[in-house]
């Protein structure tokens, strides 16, 4: 580079600094943006059909929102509980000592320690902690508050239970056969039981061009939602407790907790903060009334959070369901007769059981108008981990047998699977299993909606095709 | 080699609980610069029912979601509900908010017929406003009436409510009767691959058409059937919790209790049909549970279209679509290969 276009590029500069030494100390007002003025769809109206963001997605997306498992009260403790990790036993002895003595161990309690040791939203078959009979592994013996969680853990290592094994029963079907009072006296094995009964199904079976049967099976399964179930128990000097806790249905959870813990129920308060996930699996106390009573015991808030594993092993889960199906059709795919038997596996205890085994029993038709129906569904008691309330209530299960078979029908009779279910479908009017005059019915919408969004009609999708 | 099949499945669903109450009460308060405050027992599990439940408020109240905060889920603060169960908050915890809004909106309707000189029951509300019916520009803003209930009628517009789902019980023999006050429909239409070989299965894709009657929100509403089809098919192909002989459980853990992620989710393509239910808030029903229904029949009967095989116990893992696809070729007669 020569001198000279160096002193050029020199003054150049200089100008720049000067320039910029001149401009004045705020910028200067940019032309506003061409902004189109139109609102959100949360100030919309009408506010009916808007696509309204949540407020509180802005709190999830920010990694804002406050989950109990978030929540620190000064002095909090932090509490454990022991799993039997047997399926069926009698309690013979538990021995909590060893734990008491932990440096860090603030208390311990077992069965024996709670005023009401049983609960359950319909049959009250449920022990906060078990104290004379282990029904499933995942029952809890004793609990801990400790100062921190890895000393309530330790602690429970500690804690030692003396059992009586019995042999335990995991198949629903042995369990159907078992006789009164069966594994869970004095309930019958059976606790439950439910019938729908329409028309005349043999007669329907009689008229019927040809005869369908199958079996189906459906496997347990949990929840699995992000965040575990959590708690925590804080009481105030006034005798009142109030529990933060990742409960569905705070009404029934406070009831459960004033009557366990023998607290009338104003002076239980119970708030469930944004709960992350619950798909039914939140529906009913686990841990509420230990914390209560650890935090009355000791004086000071205690929160426990689920482990994964507690989450599969003490938390509710879809029924099994074994689903006999047998049906009557026409040449042209007509159903004539249907008739149905479900045995629902209802583990340890009886949790939503009975609201599942209904609502399996009356949707075990399908969307379909059927004239000769018998339904008869039973749910049993087996030594695994307790089903109640997931997602569906028992309608996942039936509609993989009644659609499964439906199929079958279809294909035997050579009939399309689509037309085979607009043939049946109910109708605006139509009568349901249990003669329930129906209105608002769009099963035929959804079919050929679906079909059309699918390409259903089209050639070249399906059938074996190489892909 | 993967062969491609594809699978329908249709479901019904109820709104609420089987013949016994399922009652909820809400509370509105109008504040008196016209916005408002629900006050539920409903619980917020993710779904997006606050959202809802607000949107219901503020259309009976003619403001936007916006304006109305909803306070939820304190047993001190909060009137009775059921609880996010049985799909029913839309429908049952809706109707309650919005017949509660509606008792408030008629307080100020009270405030406002003097003012506009008509009567109470010639009022309606549209856009932050309350108006003469058929006489649009004669209004007031709805701030403007709350303000005036408050510090003039001295009558503060509050409402309450509650609602619970007409049934009639079923009768012990014949399980005859009104269980529910209203049900959904939905179809869900499955495409998948079927490797013959391995008896792995993929879901490429699933069309899933639902009935929920009005959607408040077509937005949540499309959450709830993205998410109930992932739960689908985990149920359809990989959840299962096994026990062994002693009835302790094998995998209690996400290590060996296998469930879908988001790479494992197909194309899903939601529709709402067109639907209204005249029982529900502003036509609608529900759409939590449902969603899930469908998606294990739909995905079975893709796989038995794909490779002839029917899998008649979930979940259809590889190892049993490829042990279900031995025996089939098992019992097959053998054919001789050409010129053999």
């Amino acid at each position: 580079m020569d001198k000279k276009s160096a002193v050029i590029e020199k003054q150049a500069r200089l100008q720049e600094v000067e320039a910029l030494l001149k401009a004045p100390a705020a910028a200067p007002l940019a032309p506003l943006p061409r902004e189109v003025l139109v609102p959100e769809a949360r100030q919309q109206t009408p506010a009916v059909r808007q696509r309204a963001t949540r407020p509180d997605g802005r709190l999830h997306g920010l990694g804002q929102t406050k989950y109990i498992d978030d929540y620190y009260l000064p002095g909090m403790l932090y509490a454990k509980i022991k799993r039997a990790g047997i399926a069926s036993a009698r309690i013979l002895r538990i021995d909590t000592s060893e734990a008491l003595k932990m440096p860090g161990v603030m208390a311990v309690i077992t069965g024996k320690d709670v005023p009401c040791n049983s609960f359950g939203p319909s049959l009250k078959d449920q022990p906060v902690l078990a104290d004379e009979r282990v029904f499933h592994a995942g029952d809890g013996v004793a609990a801990v508050a400790a100062v921190t969680e890895q000393i309530a853990a330790e602690a429970l290592e500690k804690i030692t239970v003396e059992y009586e094994p019995i042999r335990p029963v995991l198949d629903p079907l042995e369990s159907l056969q078992l006789e009164t009072p069966g594994l869970h006296a004095p309930n019958p094995n059976i606790y439950g039981h439910k019938v729908i009964r329409k028309g005349d199904v043999e007669k329907g079976f009689a008229q019927s061009y040809r005869i369908f049967e199958g079996s189906y099976r459906t496997q347990m399964v949990e929840h699995v939602p992000l965040e575990p179930h959590a708690s925590v128990a804080t009481w105030d000097a006034n005798g009142r407790v109030t529990i933060y806790s990742t409960l569905g249905r705070i009404t029934l959870g406070r009831a459960d907790i004033s009557r366990t813990i023998g607290v009338p129920m104003s002076r239980v308060r119970v708030i469930a903060t944004v709960v992350g996930g619950n798909f039914g699996g939140k529906n009913e106390i686990t841990t509420e009334p230990v914390l209560a009573l650890l935090a009355k015991k000791t004086g000071r808030p205690v929160k426990c959070t689920f482990t994964r594993p507690e989450e599969f092993l003490a938390s509710t889960t879809r029924h099994p369901l074994v689903m006999d199906y047998k049906t009557g059709v026409t040449k042209e795919g007509k159903i004539l007769a249907r008739q149905i038997r479900l045995v629902l596996d209802g583990g340890a205890y009886c949790s939503w059981s009975e609201t599942t085994l209904g609502k399996a029993c009356i949707l075990s038709a399908g969307p379909y108008q059927i004239d000769n129906l018998y339904a008869e569904a039973f749910v049993v008691y087996t030594n695994k981990t307790m089903t109640g309330a997931m997602r569906g209530f028992g309608a996942p299960q039936v509609c993989f047998a009644y659609e499964s078979q439906m199929d079958d029908m279809a294909k035997a009779l050579g009939i399309d699977p689509l037309q085979i279910r607009l043939t049946n479908a109910l109708r605006e009017g139509s009568l349901s299993p249990t003669s329930q005059k129906l209105h608002s019915v769009v099963v035929r919408e959804t079919l050929l909606q679906a079909a059309q969004r699918f390409g259903w009609n089209e050639d070249g999708g399906g059938n074996g095709a190489q892909s | 080699m993967k062969r491609r099949g594809r699978g329908i499945a249709c479901m019904w669903y109820p709104i609420g609980f089987t013949v016994a109450a399922n009652p909820s009460a809400a509370v509105v308060k109008i504040n008196e610069d016209g916005t408002a405050t629900l006050l539920t027992g409903t619980v917020e599990t993710g779904q997006g029912s606050l959202t809802i439940l607000a949107q219901i408020v503020a259309e009976e109240l003619g403001v936007a979601t916006e304006d109305v905060h909803v306070v939820s889920a304190d047993t001190d603060t909060t009137p009775m509900d059921t609880g996010a169960i049985a799909s029913r908050t839309t429908y049952v915890t809706g109707n309650a908010a919005r017949l509660a809004a509606e008792k408030a909106k008629e307080i100020l309707f009270e405030v406002a017929a003097p003012v506009l000189g008509v009567k109470a029951d010639q009022l309606e509300v549209s856009d932050h406003k309350i108006q003469v019916k058929g006489f649009p520009q004669r209004n007031i803003h709805i701030g403007d009436i709350a303000e005036r209930a408050r510090g003039v009628n001295g009558q503060p517009p509050i409402g309450s409510a509650s609602f619970n789902p007409a049934t009639v019980a079923l009768d012990p023999e014949t399980g005859q009767g009104k269980p529910f006050a209203t049900y959904v429909y939905a179809t869900q239409i499955a495409e998948v691959d079927v490797d013959d070989e391995t008896g792995e299965v993929e879901v490429l894709r699933i069309a899933a058409s639902h009935d929920c009657g009005t959607p408040i929100n077509p937005m949540l509403v499309e959450g709830q059937v993205e998410g109930g089809i992932s739960m689908g098919v985990g149920f359809a192909l990989e959840e299962e919790m096994l026990f062994d002989g002693e009835g302790r459980l094998r995998n209690p853990n996400l290590t060996n209790y296998i469930m879908p992620t988001s790479l494992d989710m197909p194309k899903v393509e939601v529709d709402i049909v067109d639907s209204y239910d005249p029982t529900g808030p502003f036509g609608a029903k529900g759409v939590g549970e449902p969603t899930c229904v469908a998606t294990a029949a739909a995905i079975c009967n893709a796989i038995h279209d794909a490779v002839g095989v029917r899998i008649t116990s979930l979940p259809a893992t590889a190892e049993k679509v490829w042990a279900a696809l031995q025996a089939k070729r098992a019992q097959e007669p053998r054919q001789l290969a050409a010129g053999a």
